[in-house]
């Protein structure tokens, strides 16, 4: 699977480290199981410093995404329940973003038909 | 046989000195990142062409003007050494100015065409990059160091009947030309020294596939193909020569031990050596500089490389804190130069020629 990072983008590159794995995760192009390169050889690859990919893990082991055991290294976790506390989370985090839709004018029609496109575009790309 | 030795050398560098600019990096033009966009621009072709004929015509005429010094009367073989190692050095020193003087031209040119702007800069990588890695495998190196352990032993068993003067050094027909009194330790320094060189060899193996495998977001076939081909035949490269120089160190050490061992063709196993040395290191350097070349690729976005001038100072030392990479690409020639930034670079290179340094002068 392709990573591609702007390195003028106002999105750190971190958050866009992260963005990219979990789209790639969502998509199939990586299974769980599998294991992400190593901090070093993901670094040097991409010539960025360590700690930003170092960052980028930790974000998705927050997340529950991965699990980073010792020696094997970043191993996409395996998810097959969802439980409240991650519900909650993700809940929360799309709250103000659907408010901010709502004032700006998007109506519930078009906001819904913008999600399972997005849905859609992120299961083919 | 020192003149066929110094022309030997001299045809195999140069030759592939002057070819450089068309064995490197297809989008490092001159040590300056050129967009995908633009590298068959009509100025950059011709400042290859001009670096290349200059190069060549300039090679030329010293390789003449040096034969017809060497052949006039009779000079001696030491004379002949120091002025063919000066005209080595001498178009070295040229190839570097035309370098310098193409270089800023580039990046004027650059400047000028505006070629960056409403570019938008990404990095790129592939998560399965590593996987088709084939660098060959650490262990390899163990099977020359086992040789050397043996000579050390052998050595050992058979201190008794070494000659009482141990050679420190041999000329260019293999014959020893220097000794120093026989001690245990000087007895076996030889086969020691090989061995910290062999260390050191491993050291890099090791850290260049650590190094990052850089692709490039415009065209990742073509740089998928030389950065692994680089790594391939570079991790080969390196394994053969090691084997050459064990195999050339053990010779001399054995031949220590017992005088009369291969006899017949001993001058000719130094000279062998350099041959082989320099074949490999064309076959190297033109199997990698083949690896990306070809039509430029249509680039769909307005996106290039990140530019990576801004790392390397005067278009030849990379300086990047950031990239934890201790080896890179070189940007004028074939192979891999330190990130000057990393400091377990300096480590690598530095100790084992240190410690070389110092036991030979102690």
């Amino acid at each position: 699977m392709l990573i591609r990072i702007e390195t003028e983008s106002e999105i750190p590159i971190y958050t866009q480290l992260t963005n990219q794995i979990i789209e790639g995760i969502a998509k199939g192009s990586l299974k769980s199981g599998d294991a992400l390169p190593s901090v070093r050889a993901f670094a040097a690859d991409l010539g960025v410093n360590m700690h930003t990919v170092n960052k980028s893990y930790h974000e998705l082991e927050k997340k529950g995404i991965i699990q980073i055991v010792p020696k094997s290294g970043a191993v996409i976790s395996h998810y097959d329940s969802i439980d409240d506390s991650t519900m909650n989370r993700i809940s929360d985090q799309l709250r103000p973003y659907i408010a901010e839709a709502l004032v700006l004018g998007v109506d519930k029609e078009k906001l819904l038909e913008l999600v399972s496109s997005l849905i859609s575009d992120i299961k083919t790309k | 046989m020192s003149l066929s030795i110094i022309l030997t050398i001299f045809v195999f560098i140069i030759g592939l000195q002057i070819a450089v600019p068309y064995l490197v990096k297809r989008t490092v033009i001159f040590g300056v990142t050129v967009p995908e966009q633009f590298i068959n621009n009509d100025n950059l072709k011709l400042f290859k062409k001009r670096y290349f004929i200059s190069m060549l015509a300039i090679s030329i005429v010293i390789m003449v003007a040096f034969l017809v010094w060497a052949l006039e009367s009779n000079r001696n073989d030491e004379q002949i050494v120091i002025a063919g190692t000066m005209m080595q050095f001498g178009v070295i020193l040229i190839s570097l100015s035309l370098y310098i003087y193409f270089h800023a031209k580039t990046k004027q040119l650059k400047k000028e065409s505006k070629w960056t702007e409403n570019l938008k800069e990404v990095r790129l990588t592939d998560l399965s990059i590593r996987s088709q890695d084939e660098m060959l495998s650490s262990y390899v190196y163990f099977l020359p160091m086992i040789v050397t352990l043996g000579v050390i032993c052998y050595t050992i068993f058979q201190y008794d009947i070494l000659p009482n003067q141990i050679p420190t050094h041999w000329g260019p027909s293999g014959e020893p030309d220097a000794f120093t009194k026989k001690t245990p330790f000087t007895a076996i320094q030889l086969p020691l020294f090989l061995l910290i060189m062999q260390i050191m060899f491993l050291a890099i193996h090791i850290a260049t596939k650590k190094s990052g495998i850089k692709l490039s977001a415009t065209n990742i076939q073509a740089s998928r193909n030389r950065q692994l081909g680089l790594r391939k035949y570079s991790s080969w490269f390196t394994f053969v020569v090691v084997l050459l120089v064990t195999m050339l160190f053990s010779y001399f050490q054995l031949t220590m031990i017992h005088s009369n061992l291969f006899s017949g063709m001993k001058f000719l196993i130094p000279f062998a050596f350099l041959v082989l040395v320099l074949i490999g290191t064309s076959v190297f350097a033109l199997k990698v500089g083949r690896t990306d070349k070809g039509d430029p690729v249509q680039v769909e976005e307005n996106i290039t490389d990140i530019d990576e001038d801004r790392y390397w100072k005067g278009g030849l030392f990379y300086f990047n804190k950031n990239d934890p990479s201790i080896f890179v690409e070189k940007r004028f020639g074939v192979g891999w130069t330190l990130n000057m930034a990393n400091p377990i670079g300096y480590f690598i290179v530095l100790i084992p020629l240190v410690i070389i340094l110092l036991i030979s002068f102690l």
